[in-house]
């Protein structure tokens, strides 16, 4: 009898599964194949658009081959790869140090009105990204409100170009567009934090500081991984905060290189090329990921 | 229901696949660009007819695309689709038509015109678009566009002579002027004191360091690229030499390093804002740009500067009719609405962009007050397209070469 639900219940999960393994498939795979195609297939003569090649075959590697060769040290694309990884690692360590203490709060000392904050929390996805950035071009603007402040109604005269390719203006963009993505991960990780292991800990003898970093922090640190990983890897692929707080070659990231080479006829296969190599970049660092909660597991049973 | 247990996912498993998902999030957006219908080869030659005014193109007309017939009546309670650059078309002109015909229509917006021929292969209902003579030839050859029949246009006597016989359509057999500008420079006085009109090398203002964080030059390849020639003294604004093409990826990697300019196209709105002080523009943008000054501050503070002689670079834009419009007559007639001096005139006040009209001359504009006094020099004169340079269609392999230094460029790398 138990042997028969069993196996009921053994065929009943992949038919639930099969939506979501055909959504990756047809929305994933399949696109991804697509890419390849273009990344190693031919061009229309006359307008230079990108024309697939389906068959391995006859795959043409010359767009990948230019993209790989100008990476390098001494390519072209390599300060805009460095710059890329520069900004979102300072970008995802700001998000971390501000979305930690926040979620912190919320989920374990807010009390009462826990519920009040969450929506707040919220809040932010109910304004489009877009308008979001919009409004720091306004408020950055040489006249805008930003400079007016810092020139203390005419004292000084602060006259800062923000918006004319400042490095930090761009990561403090970022930092302000994602944190919210940061913040509702880890609100769920703290949330879900076993009370009683902290009790104990305290029961134990540990003070507060070193509940937290013995205790706290280990337990959470998935939930810190995936955090960062969620964030930070949309990061990778944005160019509009880039090109609206911007628009200068001296802050341009690897998702300018790809929305730049899209556009331009003849060159989608090297945008293709970015593409594949973001991939296998974000690849290395989900794998480390699968591992270390891999191995948690292992550890608590 | 029984449920095995540990099948479930928990929640750190939940958390590992939220984040394989997301992994995926930053290549969508390329997937999406990657996406557009591919189309086909069939039917294209390989190499392209390039038309330059010293050799000017009589374009073939296809047996299976012949121009409508005369007299025909206009499509009724019709939707005219029009695809054009963002607020490059005055509402009032598009609502004086709609009244006239009792038609709708519509205006989609792209960004370049590498974007809009993209998509206008992949086989859209458009009825007018926006060109630029260096697309003729790929919207010819690639049977995209649909030729005119004049007896709808009579409208054409009152543009320029030039344009009805121009070395990129000959016979006005697939076009009709829209706008004509000149690129040249822009500035505001109470951020750069200089008078860059006067330096000996305005262009070279650019390079200046005293002016970095304060520039910018336009987000067009071949716009900026053809810039950097000029400022170098070579008049070839299409070149196909390899070493002039390495001097301009040189020079634009000094550019970054002297002044870091933004590259984009709205420095109408940018410099009016304040953000911008100099910058490479075109003369339409000028115009524009008084109407974006912000309170306080008036137009008197914004310059131009074209070479007085016409050595520099000059432009138009035409509009054509799409063979994949479903509006023909409709699309013919209003080509013609855009060229009655009275439209064409709103047009130009709400866009900034002069049409090539008979009855518009810089005196008579300024006497008007249309625009003002020191900003005379934006308006395009007929002699400046006999001296001024143009920027040509490339093929297929120097587009490339062109196009890679200006990749290298936005990379942001030497």
């Amino acid at each position: 009898m138990l042997q028969r639900s069993r196996q009921r219940t053994n065929r009943l999960w992949p038919v639930l599964a099969a939506p979501g393994v055909g959504w990756l498939l047809l929305f994933f795979l399949a696109p991804l194949y697509v890419v390849l195609a273009i990344v190693f297939g031919q061009r229309d003569p006359v307008f230079r658009t990108a024309v697939p090649v389906w068959n391995p075959l006859q795959w043409d590697p010359t767009q990948f081959t230019y993209v790989l060769t100008r990476i390098g040290p001494d390519g072209v694309y390599f300060p805009a790869l460095v710059r890329t990884v520069v900004y979102v690692a300072a970008a995802s360590i700001l998000c971390l140090c501000i979305a930690f203490p926040v979620a912190y709060y919320v989920s374990r000392l807010a009390g009462r009105h826990k519920g009040l904050l969450i929506a707040l929390l919220i809040a932010p996805f109910w304004i489009s990204y877009m308008m979001r950035m919009l409004a720091w071009v306004n408020l950055l603007q040489n006249d805008g409100l930003f400079n007016r402040m810092l020139s203390f109604g005419g004292l000084f005269d602060p006259n800062v170009d923000w918006l004319t390719g400042q490095p930090v203006v761009v990561i403090l963009g970022l930092v302000y567009g994602y944190v919210p993505y940061m913040i509702l991960p880890l609100y769920a990780g703290l949330d879900r934090l076993s009370q009683s292991m902290l009790e104990a800990s305290r029961d134990l003898g540990a003070n507060r500081v070193s509940s937290f970093v013995r205790v706290t922090l280990p337990m959470c640190r998935p939930t810190i991984m995936a955090a960062v990983l969620l964030t930070c890897l949309p990061m990778l692929g944005d160019y509009f905060t880039n090109d609206l707080l911007s628009a200068s070659p001296k802050t341009a990231m690897v998702g300018n290189l790809i929305n730049d080479s899209v556009q331009a006829p003849g060159q989608t296969g090297q945008a293709g090329a970015f593409v594949m190599l973001v991939l296998l970049a974000t690849v290395l660092p989900m794998v480390y990921y699968v591992r270390v909660t891999l191995r948690g597991d292992e550890v608590r049973t | 229901m029984p449920v095995p247990i540990g099948s479930g996912p928990n929640r750190r498993q939940f958390l590992q696949r939220a984040a394989i998902l997301a992994a995926a999030a930053p290549t969508v957006g390329a997937f999406l660009a990657a996406c557009s219908k591919p189309a086909g080869t069939q039917g294209s030659a390989p190499s392209l007819t390039i038309a330059k005014p010293d050799s000017p193109v009589k374009w073939p007309i296809a047996d299976d695309n012949k121009p409508i017939g005369d007299s025909l009546p206009p499509e009724k309670g019709a939707t005219l689709k029009i695809y054009n650059y963002a607020d490059y078309l005055s509402p009032q002109a598009i609502k004086g038509f709609e009244d006239q015909y009792g038609v709708k229509v519509e205006v989609s917006t792209f960004n370049d015109g590498d974007e809009a021929i993209t998509k206008l292969r992949s086989g859209v209902d458009f009825d007018i678009y926006n060109a630029n003579y260096t697309e003729i030839s790929r919207l010819v050859t690639g049977n995209l566009v649909r030729p005119l029949n004049h007896s709808y246009i009579p409208n054409i006597s009152n543009v320029w002579p030039s344009f009805t016989n121009p070395w990129y359509d000959q016979g006005w057999q697939y076009t009709v002027p829209y706008t004509i500008y000149t690129t040249g420079m822009g500035w505001r006085t109470d951020q750069v004191p200089a008078d860059i009109g006067k330096l000996s090398n305005p262009y070279a203002a650019l390079w200046d360091p005293a002016y970095k964080d304060k520039t910018a030059i336009i987000d067009d390849f071949h716009t900026a690229m053809a810039m950097v020639l000029l400022k170098q003294g070579i008049t070839d604004v299409n070149t196909s030499s390899e070493a002039d093409l390495k001097m301009v990826g040189e020079q634009l990697s000094a550019l970054v390093k002297a002044t870091s300019p933004k590259v984009t196209i709205t420095m109408y709105s940018d410099m009016p804002a304040g953000q911008i002080g100099l910058s490479q523009m075109w003369s339409g943008d000028v115009i524009n740009a008084v109407n974006y000054l912000p309170e306080g501050v008036g137009p008197e503070i914004l310059r131009y500067w074209f070479p007085e002689d016409g050595k520099g670079l000059v432009d138009n834009d035409m509009l054509v009719t799409l063979k994949g419009g479903k509006n023909p007559v409709l699309a013919h007639l209003f080509l013609n609405h855009m060229l009655d001096p009275a439209v064409a005139k709103e047009n130009f006040s709400a866009i900034g962009y002069q049409p090539p009209q008979n009855s518009l001359t810089a005196d008579s504009l300024v006497a008007e007050s249309f625009i003002p006094e020191n900003l005379k020099n934006v308006i395009v004169k007929p002699e400046y397209f006999d001296t001024g340079y143009r920027t040509l269609e490339l093929d297929a392999d120097n587009d490339a070469a062109w196009h890679n230094v200006w990749n290298a460029f936005n990379a942001g790398g030497s």
